[in-house]
């Protein structure tokens, strides 16, 4: 998986560690989080959301990007924090990711609005702090320094394999 | 003389006239260009073979310039500089002449050296008999002319018609033909052929593999009729055809071995074709194994250009053949008896072993291109596959192939993609409320227009994944020739409804269970001669092979008139393998579908041909993955039918659109038995949680999908809302929803692996308003078991 998530990814025990590059940030309630340009695919309004029953509640749906069919998923529930109100800077990040069936998957998360494009080098990024359990940090790669404040670094593909792979299996799968 | 096809005459001056271009480009110094001029004039040939009062003059020129065209076929494939020259008069001589029999006018008078050409030629003269063959050994006229002043044509690189790149033409070609083969004292029946021409780019080579399969497909077609009628006029004129197209395509790429080869095929057809030599079993088995041999070439050409090994030889008996063949063409009969049994399978296996030391090769062929990946005919899709490009439902015989295109399969699908997108697009466009409100007659005339032209184009693109089923048809025609002579019984394959069009998946799909469904009922059906006879059947069995629409499906039945289905020994076989057990009470129907059963067989015998016990139950699994279903029905003497039903295609299923709350979920029509809005006192309560329907006297559980789904839903008593009756197999459900909405055709899109755990959405569709319709997976929702009070099981 690690050799089709470029620029970053050097893992440690599994688990990634950011490296400088660009990052797209953007709003997740009040804090601000950020991912590598080079996963982003494009950003697009919010549309009509097509629900699929039965699934985590951070699971929204699927929705229809130009004739494919992609999920998209909510990281403000993913990560507990409030969910606000839609507005109109509220806009879903359209990403890339390598699948574990083998090539790229499209998915895309909600956002409370982008900020923008920044580059965060080696002196602006800090490794994420232990917070002793309180929080669950597992999907956080590391954490920039920027001048409006800290941007957290998500590791967008250990959220998209642990979706698909925690996902509750309610009857044994059927043979295709 | 009045002509009586002045469209003839039309195109044949415009062939003529493009023949003269052709020549400007024949470059003199590398003395390449055969190519262009060999399929003009195959071209010419084909038009003046329509027309019945061909003046004499022109048909001894067209014999002339044949003569010439195919000694340097048979040679070098090169043109000489005398033959660039003779052409050079031809053509202005032809071009008259034409123009004389358009006018009705007296035609020119022949030159005497080409009618000297012409009067060793075999043809009697007959204008109506198209083109003409001259025996091989040929002897190039006595008289040469003396070179006339004739100007170097203008030096352009551009070659319009001409197979081979500028690049290539431009190099100096080998004088001598690459060594194509090395023959092989330890072998003495096969010659080794290096399999890969000296030249040739990747692509045309993938060209050619793809066009050989096409005719080595008509070939086997045509022998296959001949088998039955030797003297059928129409198959051997296209199996003379064929081969003939066939040896201009490797003198194309330069393979004289192969070339010289067909060339005898062609020359013993032509003897047929012209009433001189009587096809008899051992010609016919000759020219099957001939094909055979070319097939395996190709196969094996595929195979390499695919980056398999390239540069290996392969063995041929190609040397036993052509003695064979000029010993037919001679009148005599055949030293050995040439096997009309099954020719090997097109496997190269046993003469990848005994490929001479590489030494033995002159020069390495180049290697593959390795990007060749995405056209290539691959070596397992041989003639199985049909062309990825629907061809128009031509005759073998057919002349002109009304112009078809080859076109890369991935390419095709992102064109599909592509149109699917322009439609939501288009529908976005014409629904957008901005739009709407605005009052304009001219406006609201455009974007009608807009939706006509894009649907238009949704359906053509969607006509491209739809290929005929004749191709894998007529691959079982052969199989069952082969089976029947293996075993020595007599069967007829009747083909009905080649021309069905199935989704280019499907039919690649449905190859092997036909096969294996056509060998069971080879194998187990049909009864040998004699037992048919003392039944009061007639000896030869037939199995019948039948594609038709039905009712949003595609139907394909295979019916044999054999012996049917021994219901006793089905049952007792099954209780023996634990299948079943004794007081199980079985109708007639459930017995037969007993041998769907993994691991069932009642073969006495393990036969070469079936009997493995590893057989309907693949077949069974294979036709439901192709989201389809199978039926069975026999009459025990009488015969088994097999009865298969296909979706029309796989990516576009029929469904049926229902609305939950604000939600809507396709259901897709074939699982849909009806639907309708309860009365009072149909839907019964079960310990208060559950519900069933009573629907035409049978008690169905009914779920209601608001609840599974757990969204709020606008119908709560029954009586507000739709009852929708799905089924699977034999089981069924009833669903409950609030509306119907309507019918319509989806384009089924895979919903990932996110959602690859969830068991109760099929798929994903765009409907019509750009939003995303799941798509209900009916056969999970059938069978679905009690969970959480949702549903009553």
């Amino acid at each position: 998986m690690s050799e089709a998530t470029p620029p970053l990814a050097a893992r440690q025990n599994g688990h990634a560690v950011a490296e400088p590059g660009k990052y797209l940030t953007f709003k997740l309630g009040h804090e601000s989080y950020g991912i590598p340009v080079l996963k982003v695919r494009e950003i697009i309004r919010l549309c009509p959301i097509t629900l699929v029953a039965n699934m985590p509640a951070h699971v929204k749906g699927v929705i229809n990007l130009r004739g494919k069919v992609i999920p998209l998923v909510d990281l403000r529930t993913k990560f507990g924090l409030p969910v606000t109100l839609d507005n109109e800077r509220t806009c879903i990040v359209v990403t890339q990711i390598a699948s574990a069936s083998g090539g790229a998957r499209l998915y895309g998360i909600i956002v409370d609005g982008v900020e923008e494009v920044a580059h965060f080098t080696d002196a602006d990024l800090e490794p994420t702090p232990d917070f002793g359990g309180a929080i669950d940090a597992q999907f956080i790669t590391g954490m920039a320094k920027a001048s409006a404040g800290v941007k957290m670094l998500v590791d967008l593909d250990r959220i998209w394999a642990a979706d698909c792979a925690a996902l509750p299996d309610p009857r044994p799968p059927q043979p295709e | 003389m009045i002509p009586a096809q002045p469209d003839v005459i039309d195109r044949v001056a415009a062939l003529l006239q493009q023949f003269g271009l052709e020549l400007a480009f024949v470059d003199p110094v590398s003395e390449s260009g055969l190519a262009g001029v060999t399929m003009l004039l195959g071209q010419l040939e084909d038009s003046l073979g329509e027309a019945d009062d061909v003046p004499q003059p022109i048909i001894m020129g067209m014999i002339a310039i044949r003569r010439w065209v195919d000694d340097r076929l048979a040679a070098d494939g090169q043109l000489t500089a005398d033959t660039i020259v003779r052409l050079h008069q031809w053509q202005p001589w032809m071009v008259e002449a034409v123009t004389a029999w358009s006018r009705g006018l007296a035609p020119q008078v022949v030159p005497a050296i080409w009618s000297k050409a012409v009067s060793s030629s075999v043809w009697g003269g007959a204008a109506d008999d198209g083109p003409a063959e001259v025996p091989l050994t040929p002897s190039l006229p006595a008289v040469v002319p003396p070179p006339p002043p004739h100007q170097p044509p203008a030096p352009l690189q551009v070659k319009v018609l001409s197979a081979q790149s500028p690049a290539e033409a431009a190099e100096p070609p080998p004088a001598v033909p690459a060594a194509m083969w090395v023959a092989s004292d330890e072998c003495q029946d096969d010659q080794q052929v290096a399999v890969l021409p000296e030249q040739g780019d990747p692509e045309m080579l993938q060209l050619f593999c793809a066009e050989a399969h096409d005719l080595l497909h008509e070939i086997e077609q045509g022998i296959l009729v001949l088998e039955g009628n030797p003297t059928d006029k129409p198959s051997l004129d296209a199996l003379f055809r064929a081969f003939h197209t066939f040896k201009g395509n490797v003198g194309v790429i330069k393979l004289t071995t192969l070339q010289q080869f067909t060339h005898e095929m062609e020359s013993l057809l032509d003897a047929a074709r012209k009433g001189r030599l009587m096809l008899g079993r051992a010609s016919i088995g000759l020219i099957l194994e001939g094909a055979d041999v070319l097939e395996r070439y190709v196969t094996e050409l595929a195979e390499q250009l695919a980056g398999n090994l390239p540069g290996r030889t392969i063995g041929l008996p190609i040397p036993r053949l052509i003695s064979q063949a000029n010993a037919l063409l001679a009148g005599r009969t055949l030293p050995t008896a040439p096997c009309p049994t099954p020719a090997p399978p097109p496997e190269v296996q046993p003469s990848r072993a005994d490929s001479p030391p590489p030494s033995s090769l002159v020069n390495e062929p180049p290697p593959a291109h390795p990007n060749l990946g995405s056209v290539a005919v691959g070596p397992a899709a041989a003639v199985a596959t049909s062309p990825s490009v629907p061809r128009p439902p031509t005759k073998p015989a057919a002349a002109t192939p009304a112009g078809v295109v080859r076109v890369d399969t991935l390419k095709l699908d992102g064109l599909i993609d592509l149109v699917g997108e322009l439609v939501i697009a288009q529908s976005m466009v014409v629904q957008n409320p901005v739009l709407a409100a605005i009052a304009d007659a001219h406006l609201s005339r455009s974007l009608g227009q807009l939706r006509t032209i894009t649907s238009d184009l949704q359906k053509t693109a969607m006509a491209l994944r739809m290929v005929p089923v004749r191709a894998t048809f007529q691959k079982m025609s052969r199989l069952v020739r082969d089976l029947a002579v293996q075993q020595g019984k007599e069967i007829q394959l009747v083909l009905e409804g080649e021309e069905t069009e199935l989704d280019r998946g499907l039919v690649e799909e449905l190859g092997d269970p036909l096969v294996h469904m056509i060998r069971n009922s080879a194998d187990h059906g049909i009864e040998p001669p004699d037992v048919r006879a003392a039944a009061g059947k007639p000896r030869q069995g037939t199995i019948r092979l039948r594609a038709f629409h039905q009712g949003g499906f595609i139907v394909i039945e295979i019916a044999d008139d054999g012996r049917g289905l021994d219901s006793g020994r089905i049952l007792a076989k099954a209780i023996e393998r634990g299948l079943v057990t004794r007081d199980e009470n079985l109708d007639r129907r459930q017995i037969h579908d007993l041998i769907f059963a993994p691991g069932f067989s009642t073969a006495e015998k393990i036969t070469d041909i079936s009997g493995r016990g590893v057989g309907m139950d693949v077949v069974r699994r294979n036709i439901e993955r192709l989201r389809g279903k199978i039926e069975i029905d026999a009459e025990p003497g009488r015969g088994t039918t097999f009865t298969i039903y296909l979706p029309l295609t796989l990516a576009i299923i029929e469904g049926v659109l229902v609305g939950v709350g604000e939600e809507r979920f396709v259901v897709p029509t074939l699982s849909v038995r009806e639907s309708f809005r309860p009365l009072p006192g149909m839907v019964t309560t079960v310990q208060g949680k559950g519900e069933v329907v009573s629907v035409r006297g049978r008690l169905t559980p009914l779920l209601r999908l608001g609840n599974h789904f757990r969204i709020p839903c606008r119908a709560h008593n029954p009586t507000e809302g739709i009852v929708v009756v799905i089924e699977s197999g034999q089981d069924a459900r009833c669903v409950f929803v609030d509306e119907l909405i309507g019918k319509q055709e989806v384009v089924i899109k895979s919903l990932g692996d996110l959602f690859r755990n969830q068991n109760d959405f099929a798929g994903a569709a765009i409907l019509g308003d750009g939003r995303v319709g799941l798509i209900l997976d009916v056969n999970a929702l059938v069978k679905l078991r009690h969970r959480g009070g949702d549903a009553a099981a």
